[in-house]
């Protein structure tokens, strides 16, 4: 689970891609799961979803999280089919129209949070918010926020299971199958959780400011994010993606 | 008491960390695990109190194997002080926090023998029990930790580099109470430790290790002779062994020597004889 959010470095068209161009694709793709109701023109969008995976050379990666997500998704699509009413009845409570709106919801869920994870192992957090404040001309404050949450999610994940440890070392009993008395027993361990991530914000803030944070504007990145022909071809699969979700539906 | 047969492990997906260990640790010993970082000390203690399981080998602690253990009723057997005392401390008083351990292995119900045992522990270690841990210092946090780590009397106590950031005094004192501990209750204590003078001062025998393997076993003073040994886990001696084993060709019989007090003692002796 901690290796999910890191960096996969690597050469490809993906890597190469200026990091805004690759936010403008994964809007696009979510922009056009949400113009379409077709189960086809998702399933579509889903195999795009993982040929950016192989485009960027982490295909095993692709499908990794893809199969993370597929358990979350027979969970809302099991709770999406119970639920709606409308439609003729298939057997007992389920209706036609309920296992249809259940699939595009699930569908739409993985192909809207897929290409965000890949995105995230094919480019630094650094390079998002440097690239943002160079080209959208974001204030850097806002940027290093957005890029340091990113960052300390697996180092919260670990410092989570760190705690579950030491917790565990002391005798109590996560192993248990009652999901109440394991709430319970995860609540105490929001406290050391919370002050670790409190004092590790501030002293990240105290060292940025210790070299200078305030003084940075938007010409003191070294790097300059340029757009080429990958960026083009982004930027045109982009529009081609929402042009066709109108047009399908 | 703590048996290790064979022992090897691989966190998941990576090469092995741990391999072949095998060592006995007998009850009311004070053992010192010793070796440069990423050796695998704290894996090894980790599979020692069943928190990792061997992938290879077996692991016995008072006779049960942790493979086959269930988390309280090993907790009950093994106490263990993280480097972090951070990722121990869960509740917003001191009081609170010692009992929260006691609760955990010894169930809920046992609310008059915990306010006891709560009781005495504040007093042995001069908490008041309404202090918030996490406005305390690093070494007093430590206190807390191992404090709420040994409140239920394990057989076994483990302590992960116990003080590394505290400074002298907090040290001592720490260190103070766990040689009492395991000289008046027969403790077993397997320690990790960076710093050799306190190695030397408390612990008996040394387990050393490099690369996950267990390069040498035994008693504390012989192991720190042993300059090859050392040198390969990229350790070195604390000064007065260094200095006594200097010394050690002219002042034969020095180089025992384990305290500055003693050094100079055994050399002015020798010194008189040969006058
Ligand atoms: N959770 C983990 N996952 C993968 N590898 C680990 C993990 N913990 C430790 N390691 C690796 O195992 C080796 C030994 O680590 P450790 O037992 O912590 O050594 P020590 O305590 O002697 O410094 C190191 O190379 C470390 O990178
Ligand atoms: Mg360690």
């Amino acid at each position: 689970m901690t290796d999910l959010f890191q960096v996969v470095p690597g050469n490809s068209p993906l890597h190469r891609m200026n990091p805004v161009t690759k936010i403008v694709l994964t809007l696009a793709v979510s922009v056009a799961a949400f113009l379409t109701d077709n189960l086809f023109v998702l399933l579509f969008l889903l195999a795009f979803d993982l040929m950016i995976g192989v485009v960027g050379g982490v295909t095993r990666k692709a499908f990794s999280i893809f199969k993370g997500l597929l358990k979350v998704s027979v969970f809302l699509f099991i709770l999406q089919a119970l639920f709606v009413r409308r439609g003729n009845r298939l057997f007992w409570i389920v209706t036609d129209e309920g296992l249809l709106t259940a699939a595009a919801v699930v569908l739409r869920l993985l192909v809207v949070c897929l290409p965000l994870a890949l995105i995230m192992t094919v480019t630094q957090p650094s390079d998002i918010a440097n690239s943002l404040v160079q080209v959208l001309h974001l204030p850097y404050a806002y940027a290093f926020t957005l890029t340091t949450a990113i960052r300390f999610i697996p180092q919260f994940m670990e410092e989570m299971s760190g705690i579950m440890e030491a917790q565990t070392a002391r005798g109590v009993e996560f192993d248990t199958k009652n999901a109440a008395k394991k709430l319970g027993m995860l609540l105490p361990l929001c406290v050391p959780l919370l002050i670790s991530s409190v004092r590790r914000t501030g002293a990240t803030a105290t060292a940025a400011k210790a070299r200078g944070f305030e003084l940075r504007t938007r010409q003191s990145g070294y790097k300059r994010y340029g757009f080429g022909a990958v960026d083009l071809m982004g930027f045109l699969v982009s529009a081609a993606l929402i042009a066709g979700a109108a047009l399908i539906r | 008491m703590i048996t290790a047969e064979h022992v090897g492990y691989a966190y998941r997906g990576n090469v092995r960390t741990v391999s072949d260990l095998s060592f006995h640790i007998e009850k009311g010993e004070f053992v010192a695990l010793l070796g440069e970082n990423g050796a695998g000390k704290t894996t090894a203690v980790k599979l020692i109190a069943g928190l990792l399981r061997p992938t290879e080998g077996r692991m016995t602690v008072n006779g049960l194997d942790t493979a086959k253990t269930r988390v309280s009723e090993r907790a009950k057997q093994v106490g263990f002080l993280f480097q972090n005392p951070d990722r121990q401390i869960c509740e917003n008083t001191v009081r609170d926090e010692i009992a929260f351990g006691l609760r955990a292995v010894w169930g809920k119900k046992e609310t008059e023998r915990i306010r006891e045992r709560t009781d005495e522990l504040l007093e042995v270690f001069g908490f008041r029990g309404d202090e918030d841990p996490f406005s305390l210092s690093r070494g007093q946090r430590q206190q807390v930790a191992l404090t709420s780590t040994l409140a239920p009397r394990p057989a076994v106590l483990l302590l992960d580099e116990p003080t590394t950031g505290l400074d002298y005094r907090e040290c001592t004192r720490i260190m103070e109470f766990i040689r009492r501990l395991n000289e008046t209750e027969g403790t077993t204590v397997v320690m990790v430790c960076h710093d050799m003078e306190i190695v030397l001062d408390y612990a008996r025998r040394a387990l050393v290790m490099a690369g996950g393997h267990l390069l040498d076993d035994g008693p504390v003073k012989e192991i720190f002779r042993d300059a090859p040994l050392l040198e390969k886990a990229s350790l070195l001696p604390p000064q007065i062994v260094q200095i006594a084993g200097r010394l050690g060709g002219e002042f034969a019989g020095a180089d025992d020597a384990q305290t500055l007090s003693s050094l100079i003692a055994e050399t002015a002796k020798k010194k008189g004889e040969r006058a």
